[in-house]
């Protein structure tokens, strides 16, 4: 299985912190495993083209449809990118901000690693500024381009 | 893998075929028309030329309900006919007015109740349509209440007899709705967005639902007023967007 992303990457550099600082004294070094892999990249604005920043996201697994497998904040441009596991089927994102709301929806291959498009989001409403056609555009960053395992720190 | 194994095996996936082709559930139909029916437009959420509007009645017939569950996801963005592939038609609702006020303790008024294959209803469709009988035939909304601005107080009557015909993606609220499992109970929303009708004081005057918005000015005179709400988008699916046509 390959290590999956950007998102991830980050989460290895904190763990090598964390080893660093706080591993047993008599280790004799640190691994990370790096990789990169698709992700799911959303973009949520209202159709007057104006970001949601910091709208609340919530991802749903295809086995789980009821209940959010991940949460989250979009950021300044209304992004918010995740790395779906193995679980095949359809995934869903939703994105709210301030009574305003849309789904959107993603298909997730078999092998974890074809990520098609099935659906783009429903309209976002439009109370605010204007008519939130939302839309949360999905893509796939990738297509799990290489695997490759770096050594980070030489045994001491 | 054994014969016999294989040969059990094979039987399981069959009753287990069997049994998920007859499972249904229960699912129940709601309206809602959030605190801005029951509540009214109360400060800072006047409507948008500063009324504060509270309802007596907030009246709509209803008809032609069905849930969906449509692959792929119906878009109301993208309109066009949604793609079922399980329809329930709440068929003993031929045509019912209620009131937006007059709810449970969650806000909503049951609409109607119908056993449903199991799955997930991701797509509502109904029309708001004008009543066959009743003290308001012939009227699809009745909005009755009272306005107050600068210590002037009207009681008012506003109505339409539009026909505005809804087909709406999955429910977007705090929690997903819609998923029927075999033996347990469902529900879905049809919400009633009032602020597109008289639009939202705190949210300026550019703001496009304000730009749209019928307002009160017109109606201060008090009485009973026809209201146009053609191009309106007053039914959602929580905060999901719907595609709306009137006739």
């Amino acid at each position: 299985m390959s290590e999956r992303g950007i998102v991830l990457s980050v989460t290895v550099k904190a763990l090598v912190a964390a080893l660093l600082l706080t591993g047993p004294a008599a280790a004799h070094g640190a691994f990370v495993d790096v990789g990169a892999t698709e992700a799911v990249a959303i973009h949520a604005r209202y159709d007057t083209g104006e970001p949601m920043a910091g709208a609340q996201v919530s991802v749903f697994a295809p086995d789980d449809p009821a209940h959010p497998w991940l949460t989250g904040v979009t950021d300044a441009d209304g992004g918010f990118v995740f790395v779906p596991d193995e679980r095949a089927g359809q995934w869903a994102v939703q994105v709210r901000q301030a009574g305003h709301g849309a789904i959107g929806y993603v298909a997730v291959g078999t092998d974890g690693a074809a990520i098609t498009v099935t659906a783009a989001s429903t309209d976002l409403s439009w109370a605010q500024r204007l008519l939130m056609a939302a839309s949360v555009i999905w893509g796939c960053i990738g297509t799990a381009l290489y695997f490759r395992r770096a050594r980070t720190a030489e045994p001491a | 893998m054994s014969l016999p194994c294989a040969r059990f095996c094979t039987l399981a996936t069959a009753l287990t075929i069997g049994t998920a082709a007859a499972a249904e559930g229960t699912l129940h139909l709601f309206a809602n028309g959030e605190a801005l029916a029951r509540e009214g437009f109360v400060a800072p959420e006047l409507t948008r030329d500063g009324w504060e509007l509270r309802f007596d009645h907030v009246f709509v017939t209803l008809a032609g309900l069905s849930a969906l569950q449509t692959d792929p996801p119906f878009d109301a963005a993208a309109g066009g006919k949604p793609a079922a592939t399980q329809t329930v038609v709440f068929d003993s609702i031929q045509q019912v007015t209620i009131d937006l006020t007059d709810t449970d303790a969650q806000g909503r008024v049951l609409l109607g109740t119908a056993p449903a294959p199991q799955g997930h209803y991701n797509a509502v469709v109904w029309s708001v349509v004008p009543a066959q009988s009743g003290d308001w035939a012939g009227q699809s909304m009745v909005l009755i209440g009272t306005a107050t601005r600068d210590g002037q107080s009207v009681d008012f009557t506003l109505t339409s007899d539009a026909t505005h015909d809804y087909v709406c993606g999955e429910y977007v609220g705090d929690a997903r709705k819609g998923f029927v499992a075999a033996g347990s109970d469902a529900d879905l929303e049809l919400t009633f967005h009032l602020d597109h009708v008289f639009g939202r004081h705190d949210l300026g005057a550019t703001d496009h639902m304000n730009t749209h918005a019928l307002g009160f000015d017109a109606f201060a005179a008090g009485g009973t007023h026809e209201i146009t709400l053609t191009g309106l988008h007053i039914g959602h699916v929580g905060e999901g967007h719907c595609a709306v046509s009137y006739r």
